[in-house]
């Protein structure tokens, strides 16, 4: 359990967090969504002391983390950036076993967790363990930057905007993975991400930050189906998208074809996200007909997932 | 030309492999000072980036003082020698390799180093495992800048006696010897290129690797020290220096062969083209050298003041001058050998019997002669306008030239007269006539042993064996040998011998 209390953090007598209280359950999948410079990223510095607030405290587990010894709290918290970000002078295998070379793991023991964990990404050892970063494509260096967060079983994982620079497709690939790894592993996983859509698809809960401030709480259908001011109905709903949506979403080729007498919810053109949200969530059978098309919910998410 | 070169590598080829050794030990060690220095500052200031800044600007500043001037600002702090030399070149290549090293460290991806302390790393793997290896091409290119620079410069460690390649570059600007000169740029340049070539196959290599490369060089390094100073015997070493030029490079050479044979305890280390005048007698009186010859007339006229006019009977200038600088600055002149190396005015051979000119008296009948000097000469007091009023000389044209060519234009017939120094070798060369100086006009240049007293007091032995050649030599045995040296490119070293040897002076 992690718990932010009246946590601020001033740069240049600017807040970039302000008061800010917010509580992160064990095991969960949380996510921090928000425009860039909304203070999401600082927020999730603060867990393992990369930024330190300027009043106000973090605690993991009731522990303050100012009090935890330094080295040992980062070498038992994975940690995965933006595109990888792994050192280019190592091997992929030295790359992920960066931590466990920290922990003074013995090299027999470091190279199986790290062949074991390869193959869980789907990266074959045999290819990948010798290659240089710049042998890798983005989805292939995320992959090991994984591998590398995962490797010493960390009660707790922080991403930070982990698949910003990925192109659509390996995008949705490792989402699917942080998915299956989350429920694999049971570890608590904080998220970061400044898509929308990428935060539903995620989240167990997400928290949506803006201007330093915490703007709701909640599950992803919750947020969607009651968003709690002006900034989140216009963050979630992008107007132009919502106009295009539908047609998009089935030229894209999701849903399946149907007949004409079968009986569904109809959905309309000019409806919101919510609203298409909130039918989602009545109807018992929780599909969406358009003419002679039916959606499901995951449909509606991945085609989103896929939008920039 | 190129075979001018061939005979001179071949006659000196020792000379010049030691003094490419010795440009390589001090570029070597110079090196390894900057690199020991810059690095770790480097990496200090990294988290201060204003002090970094600052050191930036003060590095690019030394680098904007001649080296010339750097080198004569420390000859007051730490005298002569290597030592000068190595600081100076230090100062010079601490600003690439600083500067690279600090921008390869600060120029990495922020996004790395955030990797870096997220996954809790100490901070010697951070500085080793991930800052050192990505900086390490800019640090590279900056050890190869400074290491370039240093080769160099170094080629200025010959002027205040560092040795090196720059002996011979300077030796070849001073004596007009273009051989010395090429192969001293030559040598520089190559090795230069060489060490580029090294360092840039270097950043192929591992950090692990390169890190055990140099400690290797470096137990081997501090071996090879070590050893050479065990096996060398346990004798006393005298450095013996000479001016510029073959002449006093004989004279030291005669003087270590005397010293070295009469008390085999001694080593005699003989350093030649070691500097001008005061640089030598301030290299004397600071105990960096122990001897070096000194002409009479120099010592009368630049080092020591005297009451009285200079005395042109070459016995009595000499206890003046003994007794003047044994008194001003506590140093032994000791006898001078026989022969004259001063100004004088010589002529064709067949100008001289032509007109029967004996005596610079003689050329007083003659101005219709084209007289060609030396710049110093024309202009000195003691030179032709002194001459002239001694004489009651007229030359109606007078040309002043370059020293080697007026003895090139004498032969020619471009000039009847000219002004030489009596052991010029030219002087055989061209078969000229050196006029008698009947008025005593030129003060008498009667080369001699200048030692500390206190250094004479306690190696009587020494003094002993120098003043075997006292009154020895005469002018035309110098002119001989000086022409061996200059004109024949033969080794100082053999010729002293010879002369020795044929003299008795040296057992066989």
């Amino acid at each position: 359990m992690i718990r932010f209390e009246k946590v601020t953090k001033t740069y240049a007598n600017e807040d970039a967090l302000h008061n800010l209280d917010l509580s992160i359950s064990a095991g969960e999948l949380f996510v921090l969504v928000g425009p860039s410079g909304s203070g999401k990223t600082t927020l999730l510095k603060m867990i393992n002391r990369l930024v330190v607030p300027t009043s106000g405290k973090v605690t993991i587990d009731d522990e303050n983390v100012a009090d935890m010894n330094l080295e040992e709290l980062r070498r038992h918290t994975g940690y995965v950036l933006q595109a990888g970000a792994l050192f280019p002078n190592m091997t992929v295998e030295q790359n992920a076993a960066i931590q466990l070379e920290a922990l003074g793991w013995p090299e027999p023991k470091r190279h199986a967790r790290i062949l074991e964990l390869l193959k869980r990404v789907d990266l074959a050892p045999e290819l990948f363990l010798q290659r240089k970063p710049s042998e890798l494509s983005g989805g292939e260096a995320q992959r090991v930057g994984i591998v590398r967060a995962l490797a010493s079983n960390p009660n707790l994982v922080l991403m930070d905007e982990p698949f910003s620079a990925l192109d659509p497709l390996s995008k949705r690939q490792l989402q699917a993975l942080v998915l299956e790894l989350h429920r694999e592993l049971k570890t608590t996983f904080v998220f970061v991400t400044h898509d929308m859509r990428e935060a539903i698809r995620l989240a167990d809960r997400l928290a949506v930050i803006h201007n330093g401030e915490l703007q709701q709480l909640g599950k992803p259908a919750d947020i969607l189906a009651d968003p709690a001011n002006e900034f989140v109905r216009d963050f979630f709903d992008d107007p132009v998208a919502r106009q295009r949506f539908l047609k998009q979403v089935i030229d894209s080729g999701f849903g399946r074809s149907i007949s004409v007498d079968d009986q569904y919810v109809a959905l309309k053109g000019s409806d919101t996200i919510f609203q298409w949200a909130a039918l989602v969530q009545q109807t018992a059978t929780q599909n969406i007909r358009v003419g002679n098309r039916l959606l499901e919910p995951v449909d509606l998410i991945d085609y989103m997932a896929t939008l920039k | 030309m190129f075979t001018g070169i061939k005979t001179y590598i071949n006659t000196n080829s020792h000379e010049i492999l030691l003094s490419l050794l010795q440009h390589i030990e001090i570029s070597v060690i110079a090196a390894i000072i900057t690199i020991i220095i810059a690095i770790p500052l480097a990496v200090v200031l990294l988290n201060h980036r204003r002090a970094g800044e600052f050191v930036l600007q003060v590095a690019s500043v030394i680098q904007t003082i001649p080296s010339l001037a750097i080198l004569g600002l420390l000859i007051p702090f730490v005298g002569i020698g290597t030592i000068p030399a190595i600081i100076a070149l230090v100062l010079y290549a601490l600003m690439p390799i600083f500067s690279n090293t600090y921008a390869g460290l600060t120029n990495i991806d922020p996004l790395l180093l955030e990797a870096a302390d997220a996954l809790g790393v100490s901070k010697r793997y951070k500085l080793f495992r991930i800052q050192f290896p990505l900086a390490m091409p800019l640090i590279l290119s900056g050890i190869r800048i400074g290491v370039v620079m240093i080769i160099g410069t170094a080629t200025l460690a010959a002027l205040i006696g560092g040795g090196g390649l720059g002996t011979y570059i300077l030796l070849g600007i001073q004596s007009n010897n273009n051989a010395a000169l090429l192969v001293g740029a030559v040598l520089a340049a190559i090795l230069a290129l060489v060490a580029s070539w090294l360092i840039k196959i270097l950043a192929h290599i591992s950090f692990k690797k390169l890190g055990i490369g140099v400690i290797v060089l470096a137990i081997l390094g501090t071996g090879f020290y070590g050893v050479r100073s065990l096996i060398t015997p346990k004798t006393e070493t005298i450095t013996v220096a000479g001016k510029m030029g073959g002449e006093p490079e004989i004279l030291i050479n005669l003087y270590k062969d005397v010293i070295e044979q009469d008390d085999p305890n001694i080593n005699v280390v003989v350093k030649r083209n070691f500097g001008g005048t005061s640089f030598l007698f301030k290299a004397l009186a600071s105990k960096k050298i122990q001897i070096y010859p000194e002409f009479t007339g120099t010592v009368l006229t630049s080092l020591v003041k005297t009451k009285s006019g200079i005395n042109h009977d070459p016995v009595k200038a000499y206890h003046t001058a003994k007794t003047a600088i044994a008194t001003q600055h506590k140093m032994t002149f000791l006898r001078p050998m026989k022969y004259q190396n001063g100004y004088g005015m010589t002529v064709t051979k067949a100008t001289a019997e032509k007109y029967h000119l004996k005596t610079i008296s003689d050329l007083a009948a003659h101005p219709e002669f084209t007289a060609g000097y030396d710049p110093d000469f024309y202009q000195q007091e003691d030179g032709y306008p002194g001459l002239k009023k001694a004489y009651g000389l007229n030359f109606t044209k007078v040309r002043t030239m370059e020293p080697s060519l007026r003895y090139q234009a004498l032969a020619a017939g471009k000039l009847q007269v000219a002004d030489a120094y009596t052991t010029d070798p030219e002087i055989k060369k061209y078969g000229l006539v050196l006029l008698r100086d009947n008025k005593r006009f030129f003060p008498p240049y009667q080369g001699g042993p200048l030692m500390l007293t206190s250094f004479a007091n306690t190696h009587p032995s020494v003094q002993k064996s120098l003043n075997k050649l006292a009154g020895k030599i005469s002018t035309s045995d110098m002119q001989e040998m000086n022409y061996k040296v200059t004109v024949q490119h033969q080794k100082a070293a053999v010729v002293a011998k010879e002369y020795l040897k044929t003299h008795h002076l040296l057992k066989k």
